[in-house]
């Protein structure tokens, strides 16, 4: 299985594509950046040669990736990615153009690690790739703009819940006639009309409500210890957005006997900036959060975000190469759990009993949930334990619902197109609630779901049950 | 215009056979056993008669392998017979086995018996062959193993044939072992009700291996070890109402089966039909309303195909082969009158210009079995013997 | 060559985003699941439905260019490789389900439907398509067609061709015929049964009808391993002597079972020497039975570890551990090439115990998972391509390809020949067996412009391995070409 690069009848076609590779690439370096042995990428952390090898391109990842099912071009999959990636490492394609434009069109989304059988890492691959682009891809100002828009305000709570005040109101305010002016605008904007039409709807009271930093577990005579001290993660867009989750995740540990520690000085953790290619600010970030937690002294940290969890699993390759850090990065990480980890851990000695809620639930992986962290049995278990619920599977479950962080922001179309057909997948199993454990889902999945049907996270299925109360919007 | 004398030849090898088709210039036709003389088009008069039942015998056969290579004019019973020694079979069993057709000559008219709902036909189970073209090219293709997908398949383009295209010298077919039982059951019903009852026998799970209506009955035969076959031979007559046939009834039953598909009733011709399962039923009602009653019926209710005798009239046959066709179906003439001119197909698919192409590209001068294929492979210009 | 004329009017032609002419975008297509053989399009299309596929072959008839037909890319014999200065025609679009028809138990398809989902959308009615090649959830049912795709349970169920009744194929003028029909006999020669496996040479498929089959009352699947790779093969003979028809029968060794064990955790023993998959299907109370006897054999022979996995879940994570295979070796070998070929089952043991001492000889490392039911050998040759192992394992992966026919078997049992082995079907072929098939592709395609360069041997691909292959008689008087 030589390589023939001149088989088959006709012209050479490779010499031709190798007078051509090399001026391109030139053009990018611009002769100054510092690629040795990386072609188009610099040295800083490129993709590794030996994770690029891993892919045989023996494409099972194709049917999971959203981007192929819809569009089913070999550039938008994993193996083409990969490919991409691996050309530009040889030099023989620029960053510039193409190869930013697929991997920019990548939702991040880990179908395809999970249906990989060679163990591709594409999470690192493309952890490894975005901040290249970020480097030394110019984007067009409306683009710089619009990120630099979304990374202003989403990773601060004080400006989001301003931010809330504003869409609060303008959701009491905003005429039927906006629908109409909305699908007027010119295709340029389309990305304002995606942030426009993702806004939640908010009560003012839960986006400015604050998580008590204390909240000591629930005793009893028949359960008198503690099970442990758990610092929460409240999250950015979580807590302002999505408060009532907040709460009920606090309510659900204190019940099953946890001291809930939730310190008022903790900001973003980094993920949306992680997993758009801002390699350095989420760094930065994540120091801070670490210190944070350091001083919280706590045994394990909870997060009920899917895309927290997946960055705050990482931080130790994230800060790996900062001497001061490493250490410290590696110990949170190993702290780090996913609610319906720690709920499930519980299952084998519940303290709280569970009331019925008779539900066809319908429970939607996140990706940063099911691929990333591959938790796929435990949200499921916890939610058997309700009695009453019966749990339904959604057909192309492995396919992302198109949030996928900023995404939706970016690449409205794409992923216009994906939350339609989750929506109508959702929609066929005839389920009464939706759940699933991803804010960003929840907002995306809501827009093309909106008044159908309630959609909560599983913890608030969970508080519901131990509290005995009707869920929310469940009447 | 002379007519040459027609010189029969019977080579004994595959090289005397190629020696044959070298040394006897001009027009060639094939025969086996001639139990199918009469099927498909009328061929056109042959300078030669090339008589391939001296090709016969087994090549080899290994048991544990479960294959073996048949030269072509071995009469399939024979070959049966043979196999059933070592416990194997060729899992078909066309009608015209009985009355000692040929392993070739079945498979170059693409006959199939009841069995083919389960196993197939010969082309499901043919791996391999021999053939010699009309220019004395002897080639090979498929092998002697079950599994194998080099090169192109091209012994499936024999099946149906009737003898043009190339001569089959021998096939390698892959062999199945045999069943210890075969009981067979059968269910009182008519030709209406046919349809209905078999999608029942079909939604249970009992596998039969075939499901056949003759004679106001759906014999239903199964395969299976002694217990496990009687029992859901049974299970079924509990479920759907016939009975169970006793070992002579049902080869009787079967025997009466394969008379009807290979009968020649005078005055008529029989006519092989395959549509849609769904759509069998009326088809069978438009043929009738076109040409009377329909004789010598057997029909298979799941696989859509059914063997009918027709007045041998050339507009009711030629009207039969356009209903078939209009119901997306494919139909052939089998046994005839002698000297009746009937049109053996119906109208030419789309696909008749490759079939014209591939005839062209191996047989040029059509010197095989000229006007088996007619009218969609139609007579050269010149109808004169080529020399 | 393409010129903007010809890009406009492919444009004009397909729907919108049907044209891929950037650099970046050709080159994702110029291989397919075997990467050794590359070649970069002039211009890749991606039409949406039957009659944009039969536009662009006429448009690429009009233009004399060259066009391959492309499902999801994961074979492995580079049949999808594109042609230099051609066309490739990609079906990934063309993706519906058109049809279950419960009734007849049949299923219309088009050609980019991945072969699992058939039987998946069927599954509800209580029935299922049964060619289940490994790739099963990634390759499509036109991939199928062209290489007469079989499948762990073809043992018993046959191939791709036992199964496809009919198809809408777009021949190289870009006139479309229908090949097969309702039911399995069709009157006249069968051109459906040439077409399939024809590795994309004769045609594109656009439409497929094929046959589902009832899902079997009972499924019992037994892992069992074996002292011996010997013991292991004594057993499927004896399970072959006892008329026991398994629906499958797959083997794997040590090495093969590391490998996967690694990627799946399917519950492998890794340091078992071999251990045989055998999967019963049927009627219950037989299944039963036979079971039995099955077992009572591999006890016979030594098994060390009978597991027999009892939910269908549990059964499943089994077949995942073999179907992941080839992929999961890339887990403890940088490079290695999966080889594809067939002997007649009774003679496994020989062809195994060559292969260990070739590869012995040659310093390399090779595993084996076969489907031990029907000969078909999976040898996964180990190398290094840092290590420059390269050229010594391809070597050694052909020679165990042409052992096969030399122990009376066959270059590919699944695969196809492609780009991969042209070279080699003289190994296997006479030039008249070959010529003849080259007859027939010109009767399809007299200008050979549906993915030439592949299945034939070319002087240009196999110049490099002289006394291989001598030009036809027929090539010499100029009778016939071969591209």
């Amino acid at each position: 299985m030589t390589i023939h690069p001149t088989t088959g009848p006709g012209p050479d076609f490779s010499s031709e594509r190798g007078e051509k590779t090399s001026p391109e690439r030139a053009d990018v370096l611009g002769g100054a950046a510092t690629s040795l042995g990386h072609g188009s990428f610099d040295d800083h952390h490129p993709p590794a040669q030996e994770l690029l090898d891993d892919c045989v391109h023996c494409g099972f990842c194709l049917p999971t990736c959203p981007t192929y099912a819809l569009w089913g071009e070999e550039m938008d999959s994993p193996r083409g990615r990969i490919y991409l990636m691996e050309m530009a490492k040889k030099g023989e394609i620029p960053l510039q153009g193409a190869f930013t434009t697929h991997i920019d069109r990548c939702l991040g989304c880990m179908a395809c690690v999970t249906a990989c059988p060679s163990g591709v890492q594409y999470d690192r691959l493309l952890e490894a790739t975005r901040p290249q682009i970020e480097r030394h891809v110019p984007r067009t100002r409306a683009d710089r703009w619009f990120r630099e828009a979304i990374f202003t305000l989403f990773p601060y709570k004080r400006r989001l819940r301003a931010a809330s005040i504003g869409g609060a109101l303008y959701q009491k305010l905003r005429p039927k006639s906006m629908d109409k002016l909305m699908a007027r605008v010119p295709q340029r904007f389309e990305r304002l009309v995606a942030m426009e039409s993702l806004l939640p709807p908010v009560r003012l009271r839960d986006a400015f409500a604050r998580i008590a930093p204390r909240t000591p577990a629930v005793s009893s005579p028949t359960h008198p210890t503690r099970r442990g001290r758990v610092g929460l993660l409240t999250g950015c867009v979580q807590d302002v957005f999505f408060h009532p989750v907040n709460e009920a995740t606090v309510r659900v540990l204190a019940a099953e006997g946890w001291d809930v520690i939730a310190p008022r000085e903790q900001a973003c953790c980094g993920a949306l900036g992680l997993h758009a290619g801002r390699e350095a600010e989420a760094a930065e970030r994540a120091k801070k959060l670490i210190a944070t937690f350091e001083r919280a002294e706590v045994d394990t940290i909870a997060t009920n975000v899917a895309g927290c969890g997946s960055s705050m699993k990482e931080y130790g390759e994230l800060l790996a190469d900062d001497p001061e850090w490493a250490e410290r990065a590696s110990a949170f990480a190993a702290k780090v759990r996913d609610i319906s980890e720690i709920v499930d851990e519980t299952l084998a000695d519940p303290r709280a009993r569970r009331h019925p809620i008779e539900a066809k639930v319908a429970y939607h992986d996140a990706c940063h949930l099911g691929h990333a962290q591959k938790i796929r049995t435990e949200p499921r278990r916890v939610l058997r334990a309700i009695p009453g619920v019966e749990l339904t599977e959604l057909p192309e479950s492995e396919i992302c619902c198109g949030s996928a962080g900023i995404y939706n922001m970016l690449q409205p179309e794409a992923a216009g197109d994906l939350g339609r057909r989750k929506a109508d997948n959702i929609r066929g199993t005839g389920a009464d609630v939706l759940v699933t454990a991803n804010p960003g889902c929840l907002l995306q999945i809501r827009k093309y779901l909106d008044g159908e049907l309630p959609m909560l996270h599983p913890i608030q299925l969970i508080d519901a049950s131990i509290r005995g109360v009707r869920p929310p919007e469940m009447g | 215009m002379s007519t040459p004398a027609v010189k029969t030849v019977t080579p004994t090898t595959v090289d005397e056979l190629r020696d044959a088709v070298l040394d006897h210039p001009g027009t060639l036709r094939v025969a086996g056993a001639g139990t199918a003389a009469d099927w498909a088009g009328t061929p056109a008069p042959a300078d030669t008669v090339l008589d391939v039942t001296g090709l016969s015998g087994i090549v080899t056969h290994n048991p544990g392998d479960m294959t073996v290579e048949v030269r072509a004019g071995t009469p399939f019973a024979a070959l049966q017979d043979e196999l059933a020694q070592h416990h194997q079979r060729v899992a078909v069993d066309p009608a015209r086995a009985a009355e000692g057709a040929t392993l070739g000559g079945l498979f170059a008219t693409a006959d199939s018996g009841p069995r083919s709902l389960q196993y197939g036909s010969l082309r499901d189970l043919v791996i391999g062959a021999t053939v010699v073209l009309p220019d004395g090219t002897t080639a090979r293709s498929g092998g002697h193993v079950i599994k194998n997908v080099a090169g192109y398949d091209l012994t499936k383009v024999l099946h149906g044939a009737h003898g043009t295209l190339a001569v089959i010298a021998g096939l390698v077919l892959r062999l199945h072992p045999a069943p210890r039982s075969t009981p067979t059951a059968a269910v009182p019903t008519d030709r209406a009700g046919m349809a209905d009852l078999a999608r029942r026998v079909a939604d249970s799970p009992v596998e039969a291996v075939a499901v056949q209506w003759h004679a106001d009955r759906l014999l239903v035969l199964f395969e299976g070890s002694e217990d496990g076959a009687d029992a859901r031979a049974r299970r079924l007559v509990e479920t759907v109402g016939g009975e169970l046939l006793a070992a002579n009834e049902a080869t009787a039953a079967w025997d009466a089966h394969g008379a009807a598909v290979r009968a020649r009733p005078e005055g008529r011709a029989v006519f092989r039909l395959g549509v849609i399962p769904a759509a069998l039923p009326g088809v069978l009602d438009g043929l009738e309303a076109d040409a009377g009653a329909l004789t010598e019926v057997t029909a298979s209710p799941r696989t859509g195909i059914a063997t009918v005798a027709l007045p041998a009239d050339a507009d009711l046959v030629a009207a039969a082969h356009r209903r078939v066709a209009e119901a997306g179906g494919t139909s052939s003439l089998r046994q005839r009158p002698d000297g009746a001119s009937l049109p053996a197909f119906g109208p030419a698919p789309a696909s008749a210009v490759l079939l014209r192409a591939v005839a062209a590209s191996l047989d040029p001068e059509q010197r095989l079995g000229r006007g088996r294929l007619a009218p969609w492979v139609p007579l050269p210009e010149t109808t004169g013997v080529t020399a | 060559m393409v010129d903007a004329q010809m890009v406009r009017e492919f444009t004009d032609l397909l729907s919108e985003n049907g044209v891929i002419t950037d650099e970046v975008g050709l080159r994702s297509y110029e291989c397919d699941g075997l990467t050794g053989f590359r070649q970069v399009p002039a211009l890749v299309v991606l039409p949406r439905d039957a009659e944009e596929v039969a536009g662009a072959v006429r448009l690429c008839a009009e233009y004399g260019m060259p066009f391959v037909a492309r499902g999801a890319g994961t074979g492995l014999s580079g049949g999808a490789m594109p042609v230099a200065d051609g066309v490739v025609i990609s079906l990934q679009k063309l993706r519906r389900i058109l049809e279950i028809d419960v009734e007849n138990r049949r299923a219309v398809l088009e050609p980019g439907v991945y072969n699992l989902e058939i039987s998946k959308a069927a599954a509800p009615h209580g029935l299922y398509y049964a060619p289940d090649p490994s790739s099963q959830q990634v390759c499509t049912i036109g991939g199928n067609v062209a290489e007469n795709s079989g499948g762990a349970h073809c043992l018993k169920y046959g191939f791709t061709t036992n199964h496809v009744l009919e198809m809408e194929v777009v021949l190289a003028d870009g006139s479309v015929v229908t090949l097969g029909g309702p039911t399995g006999e069709q009157a006249g020669p069968d051109l459906r049964g040439l077409f399939i496996g024809s590795e994309g040479t004769l045609g594109v498929c656009t439409k497929v009808t094929v046959r589902l089959l009832q899902t079997p009352q009972s499924v019992r699947t037994v892992l069992a391993d074996f002292p011996s790779i010997e013991a292991a093969g004594d057993t499927v003979g004896d399970i072959v002597d006892a008329a026991i028809i398994p629906a499958a029968v797959e083997m794997m060794d040590s090495l093969a079972m590391e490998a996967s064990e690694a990627a799946t955790g399917a519950g492998l023993t890794v340091d078992s020497p071999a251990a045989l998959i055998i999967e019963l299907d049927g009627p219950a109370d037989e299944v039963e039975a036979e079971f039995e006897q099955l077992t009572a054999i591999c006890e016979r022979h030594g098994a060390t570890r009978l597991h027999v996995p009892q939910e269908a879940e549990e059964r499943q994570k089994v077949w995942k551990g073999r179907k992941a295979a080839f992929a999961a070796v890339g887990r403890i070998s940088p490079d290695y090439i999966v080889q594809d070929g067939v002997v007649p089952r009774t003679r496994l043991a020989e062809v195994l115990t060559r292969i260990a001492d070739m590869g012995r000889d040659a310093g390399l490392r090779v595993a084996n998972v076969f489907h031990a039911g029907d000969g078909n050998l999976h040898p996964l040759v180990l190398y290094s391509e840092a290590a420059g192992e390269h050229d010594a394992a391809e070597k050694l992966s052909t020679d165990i390809a042409e052992l096969c026919v030399e122990l009376g078997g066959s270059l590919s049992g699944e695969h196809g020949i492609g780009t991969d082995k042209a070279c080699s079907m003289p190994a296997m072929f006479s030039e008249d067996d070959l010529g003849v098939m080259h007859r027939v592709r010109l009767a399809f395609d007299p200008d050979s412009r549906c993915n030439p360069g592949k299945l034939f041997p070319t002087p240009r691909l196999c110049g490099e391995r002289p006394g291989k292959y001598q030009p036809h008689p027929l090539e010499e008087a100029g009778v016939i070409e071969r591209l």
